[in-house]
């Protein structure tokens, strides 16, 4: 059974008024146990929209959404549960800081969910510990760290949520390559530890390609490709026709390759265009 | 549900009225309040509803629009003709709790009152719906600039400005607390159950951000105002100057006619 699937989701925002319009329409996907799936697309695709159903922020205009097999939305009191199986770090999520410590803010979510005493001091502990807070932060004003600390809070808090399925709207949006490094190192140490389903949106396709082992790409609301993230940057022509593009690494290789240079055309990430390279060095040497 | 709020909402259906000077369109809807307010019968309130009825129809806004504010103010509207069914003179039709005598006299005045506010509603409807906030904060300025006279002359700027501020924010803050609110809710929070105390409670994990978050706004605007060399003082000029057109003076025209018609009436009904 897929932990996650998306049945014919629409949503149309301003429905009765003049300025009515599709942020999304008839979307289907399926997500399997343990993926990590990047969504990425123009801005203004539905991208936002589409993600802020998986936890019923947004309720649908038509389709189902369905998380263990079960539709979210059969028990509509209920969809606070579904909240803390379905984490969402929403874009610039340091904004949402409010509490007077650290702590304090990263314990809001596991609060609400009804944990308490040792139990919630653990669940904070643990998930300060898997992603690096520091100790000495903890009791810390969240207004006096800086921006990539705060974001790391932010995170924090939706993590010890304990997710089974994790979604993240930019999460590196605005930051340095250095915090950029860091929200990566978090995302993936957090998917190591709970075995936890991940979507990100990003529009750094060299993200993408280290990171995701599907891409869902959206143009205009509605679902252009869903397939392994190899397949999608192969076919740079449909990709750059929506405003979008493949990884600069494999621009580069297919510039080669249009000046005649006989190279592979699945390098997709440096890592592998460093492999790549190599083999052609030895190989002359050989020759 | 924040985004109902229609407050400063600008509907661009390009009519006349859109056009016509922001300035005579607050003075005419002074005036328009007035003769509501003087009219003292059916036939004065009639020729007012009239009137509105084409401004209505003339500013092209979808009658949609116009439901939705007096939508917001139905609890006012029969508050006002419960209370005034009751306070009708001559014959009771019937009476209730044995004290309360309902006329025709009442009846009458109840629907009098509920007319009244329903066309005071509208009209300042289409002058918010029919004018960008920029233009009416242009316009108050306008209006109030006979108040250099007596040295005030940076005051009413600094005041105008303060206003398109302000209305310039109100849809950007909107935005932000619906975006706190949704992340707050992907964190679990309970905005909806819970009794008052609960509620105000659970309102801190929104307040608290989106204060911090108006009071950067604030502060970066600040900055990228004095980057560009603003100040209030004198010598300021405009990019839009308001000027008055044909069309202005036709408009104050018909208003007026309008407006001695319900005075006619007043006299002679």
């Amino acid at each position: 059974m897929s932990v996650l699937e998306v049945k014919g989701l629409s949503h149309t925002y301003g429905g009765n008024t003049p300025f009515y319009s599709d942020a999304v329409s008839d979307v289907s996907f399926t997500v399997e146990q343990g993926e990590m799936i990047g969504i990425i697309g123009h801005t203004g695709s539905g991208k936002s929209t589409l993600v802020q159903h998986l936890n019923g922020i947004l309720k649908p205009t038509s389709g189902e959404i369905f998380i263990d097999g079960e539709n979210i939305w059969e028990r509509p009191k209920e969809i606070r549960k579904i909240r803390s199986k379905v984490g969402l770090v929403f874009q610039y999520p340091e904004y949402q800081l409010f509490e007077e410590t650290v702590y304090a803010d990263i314990a809001f979510g596991p609060k609400n969910m009804g944990l308490s005493g040792d139990e919630l001091k653990k669940r904070v502990l643990d998930t300060c510990r898997l992603i690096g807070v520091k100790d000495e932060y903890l009791q810390k004003s969240p207004f006096d760290l800086s921006g990539g600390e705060k974001r790391r809070v932010a995170i924090a808090g939706v993590m010890a949520m304990r997710p089974q399925i994790i979604v993240f709207d930019e999460p590196t949006a605005g930051l340095d390559p250095k915090g950029r490094q860091d929200i990566i190192k978090i995302i993936n140490d957090y998917r190591t530890a709970t075995n936890a389903t991940v979507i990100i949106i990003s529009h750094s396709m060299e993200d993408m390609a280290v990171m995701a082992d599907k891409l869902l790409v959206l143009s205009k609301g509605e679902v252009v490709m869903f397939s392994e993230t190899a397949n999608v940057f192969s076919q740079g022509d449909k990709l750059r026709s929506i405003g979008l593009n493949v990884p600069i690494v494999t621009r580069v290789f297919d510039a080669l390759r249009e000046q005649g240079y006989d190279l592979p055309n699945d390098v997709f990430t440096v890592d592998r265009a460093v492999e790549v390279l190599k083999q052609i060095k030895a190989g002359d040497r050989n020759a | 549900m924040l985004k109902d709020i229609t407050f400063g909402q600008y509907f661009d259906s390009k009519s006349v009225i859109h056009k016509a000077d922001p300035r005579v369109k607050i003075v005419l809807l002074i005036f328009i309040i007035v003769f509501i307010f003087l009219a003292k019968n059916f036939w004065g309130l009639g020729l007012s509803a009239l009137f509105i009825l084409i401004t209505m129809l003339v500013s092209k806004i979808p009658l949609k629009m116009y439901f939705k504010n007096l939508k917001a103010i139905l609890p006012i509207l029969i508050f006002t003709s419960v209370i005034n069914v009751f306070y009708g003179e001559g014959e009771p039709l019937f009476t209730i709790f044995g004290k309360l005598d309902v006329t025709v006299g009442g009846l009458e005045r109840a629907g009098f009152m509920a007319l009244r506010i329903m066309l005071l509603i509208i009209a300042s409807s289409t002058l918010t719906y029919a004018t960008t906030p920029n233009d009416l904060t242009d316009a108050i300025e306008s209006l109030l600039s006979p108040l250099r006279f007596i040295g005030l002359k940076t005051a009413v700027h600094t005041l105008a400005m303060m206003m398109t501020i302000a209305l310039r924010f109100i849809p950007t803050l909107v935005e932000e607390a619906e975006k706190i609110m949704n992340a707050q809710k992907a964190r679990g929070a309970d905005l909806e159950s819970g009794n008052l105390k609960e509620k105000i409670k659970a309102l801190i994990p929104i307040l608290i951000p989106l204060l911090f978050s108006a009071v950067r706004r604030a502060a970066e605007l600040a900055d990228a105002m004095e980057c560009r060399c603003y100040n209030s003082g004198e010598g300021k000029t405009r990019m839009k100057q308001l000027k008055l057109h044909f069309r202005d003076f036709s408009i104050t025209l018909i208003t007026l006619i309008f407006g001695t018609g319900v005075i006619l009436f007043n006299i002679f009904m």
